[in-house]
């Protein structure tokens, strides 16, 4: 009887498993990607597209920047989809990756509590970089090697400052960027985040976020989106036709307008601008 | 005190109402750790039945060393999974990684120590008298194995429910492994640490609830199978 | 080639530097009844352990039908069983305990041999045979154990007191059931036993053991 019922139990999940198990039989393609882009929700909008138009099923992880180029070195994934475009050029000039495309931007913002105790009004981005740096206020940090960290590290050295990381007043999270932003509003602190997950941020609470944006539409701040293919010539196994065929998709005019078009909040989260 | 509620609410709304999501969620936590609760016993136990049996020169080490693999973090076998079945690493030509049966072996890894643990106790604690009586009855090694774990099958299933707690909540190797993707390897506690990393945690609190479920039917059908099997 | 079933020389039998048996010379027949006796820690149990194949002697010699222990086949030893002291049942149903003997040995036919073993030790198989190891008394329990045991029809069976921890009536039923077997199929007994009177009356030899050194009765 206890044979039977086990007997019987693993042949239903055989059964059962036989279908995500046996791979797709459909094109698969894995992306890898930054948080941000999974945050917004603008991935689960494009992977159904992407599908309906071309049979191509994307399959994607979001790991921030830094792992991303990492995987891409190790050959894990086929394509990318980050915003650090100083270390993408360094990575494609290296022989890592292949085809560097832009596809859309926005910009960063640096948000903080609505009493502004860093008093970051009406500043440029520099000069609110070395306001924070009087550690009046908690500034808080994603810490983990993504295309926001590089761009706020780069902005610390162009204010003139070396990166605060022993300070108390300095919060390195180490988690994608609603999470950082969460540490943010609890500590009642500053933070930079890209306007797209800003905006997503705010829908979450109804229009009505705890932290409002202090910094913006300063050059510095632009945020460049780029796909990467992951080189073949580097890596044997990597679909770069299929690659091909998603980069072209991502760049042609009725993507270009959907991309546009991603709203929350009646705002534009994304701005396209494949060349 | 209101995320659980709400939590509360939404793990209600969220089953019933088929979100396909949540459904995915369950399906390959399901899938991963059945084949890795699965694999960890039949691997383990006979593995735990010779430790817990044979006097050998080494045993206590070995003992120790198994002991102590207990403490290992999911996270580093995450790590250490993902070096090997990345494509730069040794087992990269099997496609493993972003699989199930790439987490179901990294979650194996986790549960084995356990079962081997627990096999080893429970045989040393059988009967003195099992072996003579079988060997008296004309049983051969393979026979006085399988009946001897039998024999120890409540202990077993300790073992079993034990492998399976550890591994139905961990997220490093889900997550390492795995890499959380949506539809194809998100598991219940990769989604949760999604969710509470998006601030959602009514969400995180709904999908916990929905794990607990799942355990919970679990250990009613092994209570169940316990009883068919004569405790 | 010595044509008694069992032959021992010369066997000694050391646990952490106490020899506990010392046996010169020890023939058994084939289809005799041989009782054992002594007092506790004479060295019985440990000399039927080795009759029965579970145990190595320190040293001497152990022949059985002729050929040295290293020469008798798994099969050979089959032939022998040993049903001990504390009755000890596996974790299954009577039914289930009483076919595992033979379902090992590759018989799947086994509802008749069980019924019958278990008419053979007094106990009704349809009241007892899907009854579980738990709710059985120490008496029928032990019977069980028995049951299991003939219904291999063995060439050898030992019994090391095989009724010291049992009740009046499974007492009887066991011996009258173990007397079965020798005269129906000429089963071997050796038999160890407190019960002098008993074995005087059906035993072909008594053997003695004292400080692990034998002595004949009888």
């Amino acid at each position: 009887m206890v044979r039977k019922s086990v007997f019987l139990f693993l042949t239903a999940l055989a059964l059962w498993m036989a279908g995500p198990l046996s791979g797709s039989a459909a094109d698969s393609l894995m992306l890898a990607t930054t948080t941000s882009t999974d945050n917004t929700g603008l991935m689960d909008i494009l992977a159904p597209e992407l599908k309906k138009d071309t049979g191509i099923e994307l399959k994607w992880t979001a790991i921030g920047t830094g792992k991303a180029l990492e995987m891409g070195k190790n050959c894990d994934v086929d394509v990318l989809l980050v915003h650090a475009p100083a270390a993408e050029k360094k990575y494609v000039a290296d022989g890592f990756g292949k085809d560097r495309t832009q596809v859309m931007y926005n910009d960063f913002v640096i948000i903080g509590p609505e009493n502004d105790p860093a008093g970051l009004k009406d500043s440029s981005v520099l000069e609110a970089i070395r306001k924070l740096g009087a550690g009046k206020a908690a500034f808080v940090s994603r810490g983990d090697n993504s295309g926001t960290n590089k761009k706020e590290i780069f902005l610390w050295k162009e204010a003139g400052l070396a990166v605060p990381d022993k300070e108390k007043w300095y919060v390195q999270t180490g988690q994608g960027m609603i999470a950082t932003i969460n540490v943010a509003t609890e500590k009642g602190g500053y933070t930079m985040t890209d306007r797209g997950t800003f905006i997503k941020f705010a829908d979450n609470h109804a229009g009505n976020p705890p932290l409002r944006v202090w910094v913006e539409n300063d050059p510095a701040l632009f945020n460049q989106y780029s796909i990467i293919a992951v080189n073949p010539a580097n890596c044997k196994n990597v679909q770069y036709e299929l690659t091909r065929k998603f980069t072209d998709w991502m760049t042609s005019k009725k993507i270009q307008n959907l991309i546009g078009n991603f709203k929350l909040l009646n705002k534009k989260l994304y701005i396209p601008n494949a060349r | 005190m209101d995320y659980i509620l709400s939590g509360l609410i939404h793990a209600f709304e969220l089953l019933f109402q088929g979100d396909p999501e949540t459904y995915s969620a369950v399906k390959t936590t399901v899938l991963a750790s059945s084949l890795s609760v699965g694999a960890s016993m039949v691997i383990g136990a006979p593995l735990g039945f010779c430790l817990g049996y044979a006097h050998f020169p080494g045993r206590r080490l070995i003992r120790v060393i198994v002991d102590t693999l207990l403490s290992l973090p999911t996270v580093v076998i995450g790590l250490l999974c993902y070096a090997f079945m990345s494509h730069r690493g040794p087992l990269g030509g099997l496609e493993l990684l972003f699989t199930i049966p790439g987490m179901a072996i990294g979650q194996t890894i986790l549960g084995l120590p356990i079962v081997v643990a627990m096999t080893a106790t429970a045989v040393e604690n059988l009967d003195y008298r099992l072996k003579q009586t079988l060997l008296t009855l004309g049983t051969d090694p393979r026979q006085l194995l399988l009946t001897s774990l039998w024999e120890a099958r409540f202990a077993l299933a300790l073992a079993g429910a034990a492998a399976y707690g550890r591994i139905v909540s961990e997220v490093g190797i889900s997550m390492m492994v795995g890499g959380n993707i949506k539809w194809h390897t998100r598991t219940i506690t990769t989604a949760i640490a999604l969710e509470t990393g998006k601030g959602q945690f009514a969400m995180g609190i709904a999908l916990g609830l929905i794990l607990i479920t799942l355990a919970l039917l679990v250990n009613l059908a092994m209570s169940g199978l316990k009883r068919l099997s004569g405790q | 080639m010595n044509k008694s079933l069992y032959h021992l020389e010369n066997l000694t039998q050391v646990y952490r530097d106490r020899t506990v048996l010392d046996v010169d010379r020890l023939n058994i027949e084939v289809q005799t009844i041989t009782g054992l006796i002594g007092p506790n820690g004479s060295g019985k149990s440990t000399l039927m352990r080795i009759l029965a194949f579970l145990e190595k002697p320190a040293a001497g010699r152990v022949t059985f039908q002729g050929r040295p222990l290293s020469q008798v086949s798994p099969v050979l030893r089959r032939e022998v069983t040993m049903l001990s002291q504390e009755p000890y049942l596996l974790k299954r149903s009577v039914q289930a305990n009483v076919s595992y003997g033979l379902k090992i040995r590759g018989i799947s036919d086994t509802q008749h041999p069980v019924r019958q073993a278990l008419e053979k030790v007094g106990l009704d198989p349809a009241r007892f045979s899907q009854r579980s190891w738990r709710e059985l008394s120490g008496g029928e329990a032990q019977r069980v154990a028995l049951a299991a045991r003939l219904v291999l029809k063995p060439k050898v069976l030992l019994l090391d007191e095989p009724t010291a921890n049992v009740d009046r009536e499974s007492s009887e039923l066991i011996l009258h059931a173990a007397l079965e077997a020798r005269n129906q199929w000429g089963t071997t007994l050796i038999i160890i036993s407190h019960q002098l009177t008993w074995l005087r009356q059906i035993a072909d030899h008594i053997l003695a053991l004292d400080y692990g050194r034998l002595t004949r009765v009888r």
